[in-house]
C-alpha cells in the first residue's frame, strides 16, 4: 500500500531559518541580554515553582510567591551588602594608599623591571598604572550612572516581569511552538525538547548553585584573611567561577593584588592563592559532584573560543553567558543527532 | 442566541470544544472516573494534531513517546513488512499507551484512513503531571499499568488457547498418522 507522501525535510526549513534569525536578532539587539537573563533565571527557578504547584497552589500564585521571595532575598542582601560594597568601591577609587601598599608597589615594580626587561618593561611604572586604573574606574562609574542607569532600571523592571510570564506560561509557550511543527517531525522535536530540557535544566541549575556557593565561600575566606573589598572580590570570584579554566584564576588575581596592596606584604598574596586553591579543591571534589548532576563536556579550546567571542560581543556578561550558551548548542547538537538517527526520515 | 449562531454560521464557542474534549477523554479507560479538574489538567497538556487521509501517524520501529487518542476520524493499524492490516481504529480509540511508561520502538504503523483529529499524550507530559500533582500522577500511572496488565492477561489467555489448540491439532495429527 502507499501512504500519503511524507512532508520533506525542507518543510522544516522556514522554522529553522526563523529560529536562526530570531537568535541572530536577539543577539544583536540589546534586549537580547534582558531576554536571555530572564529566560535563564526562569529556567533555574522553574522546579521551585513546580514544587509549590505540587502542593495544590495555582501556578500563577506559586510564580508570584517565588518572585516575591526572590525579591525579598535580593532586597535584604542589597540592604546588607550594597553600603559595604559602595564604601569599598569608594575607598578603592579614592586611593588612600598606605605606606605598606607603597612599599609593596615599589617591590613589585622593581621585580618586574629587573626580571621582565626583555619584554620591554624596564621603565614599567606600576604607580602610574594604578592611578590610571583608579581614575578610569571613577569615570566608568560616572559614565555608567549617566548612560546605563536608565537601561539598568528598565532591566530591573522588565526581567522580573518577563520571568513571571516565562514561569507561568512557559509550558503553553512550548506547546504552541511545538504545534507549528509538521506532523512528520512533531515527535522528533518533542523528544528532542524533552531530552534537552532534562540535560540543560540540570546543567544550568548546577552551574548557578555552584557559582553561588563558590562566591559565598570566597567572601568568607577573604573576610577571614582580612582582605579589603572582600564582598566585591568574593562576588566577582563566584561569577568568574562560571567560566571554566580561566575563571578561577581571573577571580583569584584581583584578590591577590588587593591583599598585597592592603598589607604591603607579598606573602599575603600567597595566602590568598592558597585559600583559592583550597576553595577550588572543595569546589571540584565536594560542591560540583553534589550540584552538577549533568556535566556538559566542552573541549578547552571550544571554551576559550566561546569566551573570546562572548567577551568580544557583550563584554563581561558575554563571557559569563558564553559557556552556558555553548553548552546549550552542544546539547542541542548531540541530542539532535542521536534522536534524529532513531527516526526513519527519508 | 449562541445556538442560532452555531447552527447558521457553524460557529462554535471555545468552551464547547473543551467540553467535547472532556467528553472524549472521559471515555478513555486511563481517564475514566477522573474529576473535571483532573480531566482539564490532562486536556491542557494534550497535543492536538490533524492528519490527512493516508498520512502516517506513527511508524513501526520508531521510538514510542506516548499514546494517541482518536478524537475524530478513522485509522488503520498495519504491520510491516508486507503492510498486513491488523485492525481499524475509530473515534475514541487509543493506541501506544505502553510508550507512556517505556520508550520502546513502536510495534506497528498507524495510518489515517480519513481526515483525523488526534490527541497526543506523551511520557514527558505524564512526568510533568506527576511533578505538579504527584497524587494525580500516580493515579494515572496505576491506570496505565492496569490497562497494560489487562492486555498482558488477555494475551496470556490467547496464548494458552492457541497452545491448547496446537496440542489438540498435533494429537489429532498423531492419531491420524497411526497405522
Amino acid at each position: 500500500m502507499t501512504f500519503a507522501k511524507t512532508r520533506p525535510f525542507w518543510e522544516l526549513a522556514p522554522f529553522l531559518i526563523a529560529a536562526v534569525a530570531a537568535i541572530v536578532l536577539l543577539f544583536l539587539a540589546h534586549a537580547a541580554q534582558v531576554v536571555i537573563i530572564a529566560l535563564l533565571l526562569a529556567y533555574i527557578l522553574d522546579p521551585i515553582v513546580t514544587a509549590i504547584e505540587a502542593r495544590e497552589v495555582p501556578r500563577w500564585t506559586a510564580t508570584l510567591l517565588v518572585l516575591l521571595s526572590l525579591g525579598l532575598i535580593v532586597g535584604v542582601v542589597a540592604a546588607l551588602f550594597v553600603p559595604v560594597l559602595a564604601e569599598q568601591l569608594r575607598a578603592l577609587q579614592s586611593g588612600t594608599t598606605n605606606q605598606a601598599a607603597a612599599t609593596a608597589i615599589g617591590t613589585i615594580q622593581q621585580a618586574v623591571r629587573e626580571r621582565l626587561s626583555f619584554l620591554g618593561l624596564d621603565d614599567f611604572d606600576l604607580n602610574a598604572r594604578i592611578h590610571e586604573f583608579r581614575r578610569t574606574l571613577g569615570e566608568d562609574v560616572f559614565e555608567f550612572l549617566v548612560n546605563d542607569l536608565l537601561e539598568l532600571i528598565i532591566s530591573v523592571v522588565t526581567i522580573p516581569f518577563m520571568m513571571f510570564f516565562f514561569l507561568k506560561d512557559g509550558r503553553v509557550m512550548k506547546k504552541n511552538i511545538v504545534s507549528m511543527v509538521p506532523n512528520r517531525y512533531f515527535e522528533f522535536v518533542l523528544d528532542l525538547l524533552y531530552k534537552m530540557d532534562v540535560q540543560l535544566g540540570n546543567y544550568l541549575r548546577g552551574q548557578f548553585v555552584d557559582a553561588l556557593t563558590f562566591g559565598i565561600l570566597s567572601i568568607i575566606a577573604l573576610w577571614i584573611l582580612g582582605v579589603n573589598y572582600f564582598v566585591f572580590l568574593g562576588a566577582f570570584a563566584g561569577l568568574a567561577n562560571l567560566i571554566p579554566y580561566v575563571g578561577p584564576i581571573a577571580g583569584m588575581i584581583p584578590a591577590a593584588i588587593v591583599a598585597v596592596l592592603g598589607s604591603g606584604n607579598l606573602g599575603s598574596a600567597l595566602t590568598v592563592v592558597i585559600a583559592f586553591v583550597i576553595l577550588k579543591l572543595i569546589d571540584d571534589f565536594v560542591i560540583e559532584p553534589l550540584v552538577l548532576a549533568t556535566s556538559v563536556e566542552l573541549h578547552p579550546v571550544l571554551v576559550l573560543i566561546a569566551i573570546m567571542v562572548g567577551g568580544g560581543l557583550f563584554g563581561i556578561l558575554g563571557m559569563l553567558l558564553a559557556v552556558p550558551v555553548t553548552g546549550f548548542f552542544k546539547v542541542v547538537l548531540k541530542e539532535g543527532i542521536s534522536t534524529y538517527r532513531k527516526y526513519r526520515f527519508s | 442566541m449562541t445556538d442560532i449562531r452555531a447552527r447558521v454560521f457553524g460557529y462554535r464557542r471555545k468552551t464547547d470544544e473543551s467540553e467535547d474534549l472532556l467528553t472524549v477523554l472521559e471515555k478513555i479507560p486511563i481517564f475514566q472516573g477522573l474529576s473535571k479538574r483532573e480531566l482539564s489538567a490532562v486536556a491542557r497538556v494534550l497535543h492536538r494534531r490533524e492528519y490527512v487521509p493516508e498520512e502516517v501517524i506513527i511508524r513501526q520501529e520508531e521510538p514510542g513517546l506516548g499514546m494517541y487518542i482518536i478524537q475524530k476520524g478513522k485509522a488503520a493499524v498495519m504491520s510491516e513488512p508486507g503492510d498486513i492490516h491488523l485492525s481499524e481504529l475509530v473515534d475514541g480509540d487509543f493506541f501506544g499507551e505502553v510508550s507512556l511508561l517505556d520508550e520502546t520502538p513502536r510495534s506497528a504503523t498507524v495510518v489515517a484512513r480519513t481526515h483525523c483529529v488526534i490527541l497526543g499524550f506523551f511520557q514527558s507530559d505524564l512526568f510533568s503531571l506527576i511533578e505538579r500533582d504527584p497524587r494525580f500522577g500516580v493515579k494515572l500511572v496505576v491506570r496505565v499499568a492496569k490497562i497494560i496488565g489487562d492486555r498482558l492477561r488477555k494475551a496470556n489467555q490467547q496464548m494458552q488457547t492457541l497452545s491448547e489448540e496446537l496440542r489438540r491439532v498435533r494429537g489429532a495429527e498423531a492419531r491420524a498418522d497411526r497405522p
